[in-house]
């Protein structure tokens, strides 16, 4: 009987637990989106809500203002690290994201507070240009504002950063595991880095005759259309070899664009 | 909402709380009218309803077992979007109502009404926020909860099943209900100012 009021409650408790680590970000005209304090000083939100060359003002939820400034930004995955120092505040509790599965009930929350649930609709998420595994898909709806905002499990821990900005075709959100290894490499180094090899590469199906000339399992593999001069991919002979030859057999797009970020999942 | 109604299956409690809902929310139809609009039976006698649901002062009521009778208009506000009607008295438990002053933003709460004409319809979410839908405006419930034309005037209750607010407008995606410590006090005016 009580079970559902519980739950209730949880989800009441869970959003006012997290406003308190929530900003409305004004980083663009009239719409502000929303940050969350990830470590202290460092306020992460959606890149597409800061606009370049823009003053950054955060309102925390008790009305106070601070000034902010952009420490780094990562377009490809849409989230934006800004430094502020806000006293008061204390930095979000972070999940382990690796404990979320497909199901489970979720909300995603906008600076205000305002809420929205849902469930986890798919892990793993990974199209186009983002990389695989950092994004989650959702079965909500992501209110205007609610860019930048937090995903949270119904104890309020933050699992994730949703964004409109991830994908044009899901709702989904950028994995707290992701977040955080942009928001240490704003620790470390003051940026973001990323991957760079200069390949243009189209992915294709290997026909099964090729497959078994080249003596290969996997089902796909990339053309490389084209290759920027002055590039990483342009330096060496075998870059150039590959390009020549307009077709290289290597593993499928996602896995291509992991392995230039490197074992760790780093991207340099 | 999905995950709601896998909730429902296995927590009957939700299942219940819409058994009860669905005894105190009426039918609406306009005497002309071609749609159906939804409201709330707040006591034996009395209903309650948008103003925008209930033209005229004679509107046809029904209730959940099927009965059609003739309610009176008591008194409309139209800025307020609030209507009120005498009925015969029904018979039928009133709906228990709640403190919408104590809602709290991400709470569990379900709908009531007769979407599309789909009579006594639940639909489920959360409360998204509560305040003003534009600046100096008046206070709603905002809920992430999916409303279509005919819920207008039914309930919006908590996981208690009281009725916690009235379904007035679609806003943005968004359920716009008028707290239901408003419509009491409306109510309230409305019969002493009658008596």
């Amino acid at each position: 009987m009580t079970t559902v009021m519980d739950l209730s409650n949880a989800l009441a408790g869970a959003v006012e637990r997290v406003s308190g680590w929530m900003f409305a970000v004004h980083g663009r005209p009239r719409l502000p989106s929303t940050g969350v304090q990830w470590r202290t000083g460092l306020v992460v939100t959606a890149n597409h809500t800061v606009e370049h060359d823009r003053e950054v003002t955060l309102t925390g939820h008790d009305g106070r203002s601070f000034a902010a400034s952009v420490a780094g930004r990562d377009p490809s995955l849409d989230i934006a690290v800004l430094r502020a120092v806000v006293d008061g505040v204390s930095a979000a509790d972070v999940a382990d994201d690796g404990d979320v599965r497909v199901g489970h009930l979720v909300m995603a929350l906008g600076a205000g507070p305002r809420a929205s649930a849902g469930i986890v609709s798919a892990l793993d998420v990974g199209r186009g240009r983002h990389a695989a595994g950092d994004l989650i898909a959702v079965d909500l709806t992501l209110y205007p504002g609610f860019s930048g905002g937090p995903l949270v499990d119904v104890r309020g821990r933050v699992i994730g950063i949703t964004t409109s900005g991830a994908s044009r075709h899901l709702q989904c959100a950028i994995r707290a595991t992701a977040v955080t290894r942009l928001v240490e490499h704003v620790i470390r180094g003051g940026r973001i880095p990323r991957a760079y090899l200069g390949v243009g590469t189209q992915p294709v199906e290997l026909p099964h005759p090729l497959r078994e000339r080249l003596g290969r399992a996997q089902q796909t593999a990339i053309i490389v259309v084209h290759v920027k001069s002055d590039s990483p991919a342009a330096g060496g002979s075998r870059g150039r070899a590959s390009a020549r030859s307009g077709r290289r057999s290597g593993h499928d797009d996602h896995s291509a664009r992991r392995r230039a970020a490197g074992p760790s999942g780093d991207r340099r | 909402m999905s995950a709601l109604l896998a909730a429902e299956e296995s927590i009957p409690h939700l299942a219940r709380i819409a058994d009860q809902l669905r005894q105190v929310t009426v039918e609406i139809r306009s005497p002309g009218g071609s749609g159906v609009g939804a409201g709330i039976l707040w006591a034996p006698d009395l209903v309650v309803t948008n103003a925008h649901v209930a033209r005229g002062s004679c509107v046809g009521v029904g209730l959940a077992d099927e009965r059609w009778i003739e309610a009176h208009l008591v008194v409309a506000d139209r800025r307020m979007d609030l209507a009120l009607f005498r009925i015969p008295r029904c018979g039928v438990a009133p709906a228990a109502l709640g403190d919408s002053d104590t809602l709290r933003v991400g709470a569990l709460v379900v709908a009531l009404g007769h979407p599309l004409g789909l009579r006594r319809t639940l639909t489920a979410g959360v409360v998204h926020a509560l305040g003003p839908a534009r600046p100096g405006g008046r206070r709603f419930i905002h809920a992430d909860v999916r409303l279509a034309p005919g819920n207008s005037g039914g309930p919006l209750a908590d996981t208690a099943g009281q009725v916690v607010g009235m379904n007035t407008m679609i806003a943005g995606g968004l359920a716009l209900a008028i707290p239901i410590n408003d419509v009491g006090r409306f109510v309230a005016s409305a019969t002493a100012s009658t008596t």
